[in-house]
Parts: structure tokens; C-alpha cells; sequence
């Protein structure tokens, strides 16, 4: 590869990598005040098809993308919701959520425009890029990190932002207690069902700027299932990541590369069916090796 | 039976007639017809012989597919390989049935066989991970669905497909590995007496076995299993296995009873509703049949609604997420106050003996 398509093969890999740092971040703010928020794939697909629909019936993009957050976030809460006051299982809540966005969207895709697969007919509009000042006139690295969407740099600078926030912050150290002991947080006089509630909405609402990010960046509409799983990898992503928001990041940017891959791999001679198993088997091996890498920690540790 | 121990049945049939309401009467609104849109609906699955048929072929492999997730959901394990099991065991299913050579009266059996074990290594694989590794099973059987699709469209694609089927499809199946129709002016095949026949082992199994036993308490309290000295893995292991077995024969069954062609391009969505089957029945196995039943008598009536009126059917899906989402909602659907209002019971005090929701 010449140095010209590798910083072409590093845009191309953060565009992928978007999404999934984005749910990425939003599966590790609920996961961190100890519920797991399995719907986030839900979440993504209602985000971007509200940000297709918002924007297209107000002309305007931020309009849409603010509609996408709060789809997100209202999820989150519903999901919050139905454990705390109605006492549902958490994981099958969000199962039953990610069910519920896939007939709901596809559902309210057809009463609005008549057709069932994608949004084409909606005039919906996009979200801008951003040309870095100076970085973009540098050859190759502008190339490889200048002129990405908006969201790209929302999900680059989150993590680090979201980090500071667990660490440092009073808040932000509340909810990770709340999520290690939940009981000693709330001898403490934390209100843990409070925090977990709006940890919730928070996760939503990053899901929702990732489902943004696909139907209003990534492309231009909004399909049936778009997603395509990307809430799942995300779940992994954080997994791999140690809870840690950074760590996620690159787990994230690990798994996109890995899609990037199998994407310029097809057509070279590989069945496609087979490149695009990539994105989901990569996951698979970095969880074993997780895991063998963290049992040989404990074992260290005891002996 | 007195009316206290039906109440919390009926508050259930109470709410899912509500779940019903809240989702169809809004649609059926949207059309210029809503008392037809509802007529048919409610009571087009009953209006002939060919279409109560169709609720029965309909409930067969959610059936199973709901018995597989309450195997595996009672043992503790949050294992949602089986769509892609229900997938890849219909695919390799027929692969045998086109690729191996065999006696006519061994080719729906051993097809059969040959489908549920390669299927199940949806399921499996996170069982053994989850078991030796300690990875969430959750998160690998989430990514195994789509690897267990894309493979499957693989050999779909280089080693079944029929090139003068138009479409993407695989060869004919062959006429004597179908399963034979059982109930003439239906589509009713063998594979319903199958699923009843395993959803009773299912039970027997669970409730009146000791290996069954073993899974209930590695699921109910794994701690205590460890304490008592189960083998936690073993029985991680297992459960995990016969669910694939369950959830991939239920694929091959599909196959064989009722298509003539392999041509799913994408996953079918039946174990995510196999998920709603089972959770409806709280993972009892004997309850799963009328839970079946009833989705499927969901989906028959959706179907009749979307092809006689312009109504989706995905209306369908949204009620079958809002049940899944109630269903275990413990402040509902075993509310003190409901239950008491409904068995008429006041002086009682029951309601605070009744015991918790069952944890998965």
C-alpha cells in the first residue's frame, strides 16, 4: 500500500469506526452504573430513522439530529422505566426494545412514505463535515483525519470528555459506585435508581447520535434494519474495552478496522459472504482473548 | 379451580387483550375501514379450516424455538444463539438432503440429525466459551447470528444454489425427505406432533430429572450449585447444547415440513419470537404450546389483515415486543392490587407471600 491509500484506509476506518464508538460509549455509561443496556441496537435504529424523518419534515439538520438524541434518550428512559417501576428483567427489556424498533420503524417508515425497505422518497438532510484548519492542507494526514462528519469528532472527543467525567468528577464517580455496590452507594445516601435512570437516557442518547450518524452521514436515508448489528459489536466493544471510556474507544476503532477490512476485501476474490463475517468474528476473538488474558491476571495475582 | 389461583392467568390474558388493543386499534384507524381492518384480525384465523392450519404450522417452530431459549434461560444462560440456530439447522438441513446420497426412508431423519448438530454450534460455541472462558454468552451468541447468516448465505450461494430458480434459492428438496402432511385441507405436517412430543420431554426433563434439576438451580442460585459441588460448566455445557439441538431442529423441521426451497436471505426473526414464546410461558415447557399458539394466531391474523387491507404486518412485531416487555414486568402483571381485584379477594394478605418474579 502507498502512503496515499493508507491515509485513504484511515479515513475510510474512522468513518466505519464512527458508529460504533459512539454506542460504544453509550453501552459503557450504562454498564458503568450497573445495567446493562442490551437495546442500544434499538436505540440506533430509532435515532437514525427519527433524524431521517425530523429532518426531512423541517428542512433542517440539527432539527433532526436533536430528534434523534432524544428517540435515543426516550428509549433509555422507557428501558429505565420498565426495570425500576415496573420491575421487568433488564436484558429482556432491552431485547423487547431492540424487537420493538425494528417492527416500529419499519412500520412508521411505511404509514409515512408507503414503502416498507428505505426512505428514499424523504428529502432528509445530512449533517455537515468539518475541515480541520491547517491539518487539512497537510498532505496525507489531512487526507486521513480533516474533512470527517461532524459526528466523527463528537465520538473522538467524547471518549476522552466521558473519561474525565467517570474519573474526576463527583458525578461521574457517584455512578460508577452505584454501579460497583450498589448498596454501600446508596448507604451513602446516593438515590442509586435515580442515577441508573439517567445513565439510561444518557446511553440512549449516544445511541441515538450514532443512528444519526448512519442515516444522516454514512448515507442519506434510512433502511429497514440499518444497524445491522453494529449495537451488538458495540456491546463487545465495551467489553473489551474494561470499562474503561478510552479503552472503548480503541476497541471501537479495532472492530471498525476490522469492517473496513472485509469492506475493501470484497470483490477481491474472496465470496463476500465470507469477508462480511469479519465485523462479527473479530469481536468473538478478542472477547476469548480477553478473557484468557484476564484469567492468566487473576491467576498472577493469586498465586 | 378457584378464582384466586386463575387470577393471575387472567390478569395476563387481560393484559395481552390490552397489548392488542393499544397497537391495532391505532392502525386499523389509519385505514378507511377500521372495523373490518379488526374483524379480520381478531376472528379471520378462525374463519376456515386452512387458516386455524396455518396457526398450527405457524406455532411449530416457535414452539421449539421457545423451548430451546427456556432450556437454556432456566439453566442461567442468557444464550441467544437461537436464531442463528434456527437458521444454519434449516440450511444444512436441506445441504444434506441435496449433497448426501442416502435411502429414501433415511433422508428426512438423517438430514434432520445432520442439521440440528451443525446448527447448534450457534448456541454451543458461547455455551463453551461462557463455560471455560467466562465471556459473556450474550454478547458471542448476539455476533455468532450473523456469522451463522453470513456462512449460510456462503454455502447457500456456492454449493446449493439452483441457477434456474431465478432467485437466490437453493435446489429442490428432494420428495421424500419432506415430512408428510397429517391433516388434510392443511399444510399441518409431522414436525407439530414432533414439537408437542419435545416440548413434553422438555418438561419431564426440567421438572423430573436430575440433570434438569441440576440446570434449575445453576440458574436460580449458581452460587449455591457451586456450594452444593455441581459441575456449574458441565451443566452450562449441556443446556446450551440441547437448546442449539431444539432451536436448529426446529430450522430443519421448517425446511422439511413446509418449503420446497431453501431461500432465506436474511435471518427469519423466529427465535427472537421463540424469546417472546418463552418468557410468555415464564420458561414452563407445557405452557409454551398455548403460548405459541398464540403469537402465531397474532401472526395469521396480521398476515390476512396486510394482504387484504393496506396495513403492514410489522404491527405484529410491535405487539409481540410490547409482550415481551410487560411480560415480565413482575409490578404488573403480578400486581397485589390487580390480583386481588380480580379474584375478589380482599381479606387476603397472599399477595405478599406470592413468590418474587423469576429471575433470569
Amino acid at each position: 500500500m502507498d502512503p496515499a491509500s493508507i491515509a485513504e484506509f484511515i479515513a475510510v476506518a474512522l468513518r466505519v469506526s464512527t458508529p460504533l464508538i459512539l454506542a460504544g460509549l453509550g453501552v459503557l455509561i450504562s454498564t458503568r452504573a450497573g445495567v446493562l443496556n442490551i437495546g442500544i441496537e434499538g436505540m440506533m435504529l430509532a435515532g437514525a430513522f427519527a433524524g431521517v424523518v425530523a429532518s426531512a419534515f423541517t428542512g433542517s439538520a440539527p432539527i433532526g439530529l436533536l430528534a434523534a438524541i432524544l428517540t435515543g434518550a426516550a428509549l433509555g428512559c422507557l428501558l429505565a422505566i420498565m426495570v425500576h417501576v415496573a420491575k421487568a428483567d433488564l436484558i429482556l427489556s432491552g431485547i423487547a426494545i431492540n424487537i420493538a424498533a425494528a417492527a416500529g420503524t419499519t412500520l412508521l417508515l411505511f404509514l409515512i412514505t408507503g414503502s416498507k425497505g428505505v426512505s428514499s422518497s424523504l428529502q432528509s438532510q445530512v449533517l455537515p463535515s468539518i475541515d480541520i484548519p491547517v491539518v487539512e492542507a497537510v498532505p496525507l494526514l489531512g487526507t486521513a483525519i480533516s474533512g470527517h462528519h461532524v459526528l466523527t469528532y463528537v465520538a473522538l472527543l467524547g471518549a476522552p470528555l466521558l473519561a474525565v467525567f467517570l474519573t474526576r468528577t463527583p458525578l461521574g464517580i457517584r455512578l460508577r459506585a452505584v454501579g460497583e455496590k450498589p448498596e454501600a452507594a446508596a448507604a451513602a445516601g446516593i438515590n442509586v435508581k435515580r442515577y441508573q435512570f439517567w445513565a439510561l437516557a444518557a446511553s440512549g442518547a449516544f445511541g441515538g447520535l450514532a443512528g444519526a450518524f448512519l442515516s444522516m452521514g454514512y448515507v442519506s436515508w434510512f433502511a429497514q434494519n440499518m444497524t445491522a448489528g453494529r449495537g451488538f459489536i458495540a456491546l463487545a466493544a465495551e467489553v473489551m474495552g474494561n470499562g474503561s471510556a478510552l479503552g472503548t474507544m480503541a476497541s471501537a476503532i479495532l472492530l471498525g478496522t476490522a469492517e473496513t477490512i472485509s469492506i475493501t476485501m470484497q470483490g477481491g476474490g474472496i465470496p463476500s459472504e465470507l469477508v462480511q463475517t469479519i465485523p462479527y468474528v473479530v469481536p468473538i476473538l478478542a472477547l476469548l482473548l480477553h478473557a484468557t488474558r484476564r484469567r492468566r491476571l487473576l491467576k498472577r495475582s493469586a498465586a | 379451580m378457584s378464582r384466586k389461583a386463575l387470577a393471575p392467568a387472567i390478569v395476563t390474558v387481560a393484559i395481552l387483550a390490552l397489548v392488542v388493543a393499544v397497537v391495532m386499534l391505532p392502525l386499523a384507524l389509519t385505514t378507511s375501514d377500521p372495523a373490518g381492518v379488526l374483524q379480520t384480525f381478531l376472528f379471520g384465523p378462525f374463519r376456515n379450516l386452512r387458516y386455524l392450519g396455518n396457526i398450527v404450522e405457524m406455532a411449530t417452530p416457535t414452539m421449539l424455538c421457545g423451548l430451546a431459549v427456556a432450556v437454556m434461560f432456566r439453566s442461567g444462560m442468557f444464550n441467544l444463539g437461537v436464531e442463528g440456530a434456527f437458521y444454519l439447522g434449516g440450511l444444512a438441513t436441506v445441504a444434506a438432503t441435496l449433497l448426501l446420497p442416502m435411502p429414501w426412508w433415511a433422508a428426512a431423519p438423517v438430514s434432520l440429525l445432520i442439521g440440528s448438530m451443525v446448527g447448534s454450534t450457534v448456541c454451543i460455541l458461547p455455551g463453551v466459551m461462557r463455560a471455560q472462558f467466562d465471556t459473556s454468552e450474550l454478547v458471542t451468541s448476539l455476533m455468532l447470528n450473523f456469522v451463522a447468516l453470513f456462512v449460510g448465505l456462503f454455502i447457500l450461494n456456492y454449493f446449493l444454489r439452483d441457477p434456474t430458480a431465478g432467485a437466490m434459492a437453493s435446489y429442490k428438496i428432494p420428495v421424500e425427505a419432506q415430512l408428510p402432511r397429517i391433516l388434510p385441507g392443511t399444510r399441518i405436517h409431522l414436525g407439530t406432533v414432533l414439537a408437542l412430543l419435545a416440548c413434553i420431554a422438555g418438561a419431564i426433563y426440567l421438572f423430573r430429572t436430575r440433570s434438569g434439576f441440576d440446570a434449575r438451580l445453576v440458574g436460580s442460585n449458581s452460587a449455591f450449585a457451586a456450594h452444593l459441588g455441581l459441575p456449574i460448566r458441565l451443566v452450562m455445557m449441556r443446556s446450551a447444547a440441547i437448546g442449539g439441538l431444539i432451536a436448529a431442529a426446529a430450522g430443519g423441521i421448517e425446511m422439511l415440513g413446509l418449503y420446497t426451497r431453501f431461500s432465506w436471505q436474511t435471518l427469519p426473526g423466529t427465535g427472537w419470537v421463540g424469546v417472546t414464546v418463552a418468557i410468555l410461558a415464564r420458561d414452563n415447557p407445557i405452557l409454551i404450546v398455548p403460548s405459541a399458539l398464540f403469537f402465531a394466531y397474532l401472526q395469521v391474523g396480521g398476515d390476512l389483515v396486510g394482504r387484504n387491507f393496506d396495513v403492514p404486518i410489522e404491527g405484529v412485531g410491535l405487539i409481540n415486543a410490547l409482550v415481551l416487555l410487560i411480560a415480565t414486568a413482575a409490578a404488573i402483571i403480578r400486581n397485589p392490587k390487580l390480583l386481588q381485584l380480580v379474584s375478589g379477594d380482599n381479606s387476603a394478605t397472599m399477595s405478599k407471600n406470592l413468590p418474587k418474579a423469576e429471575a433470569h
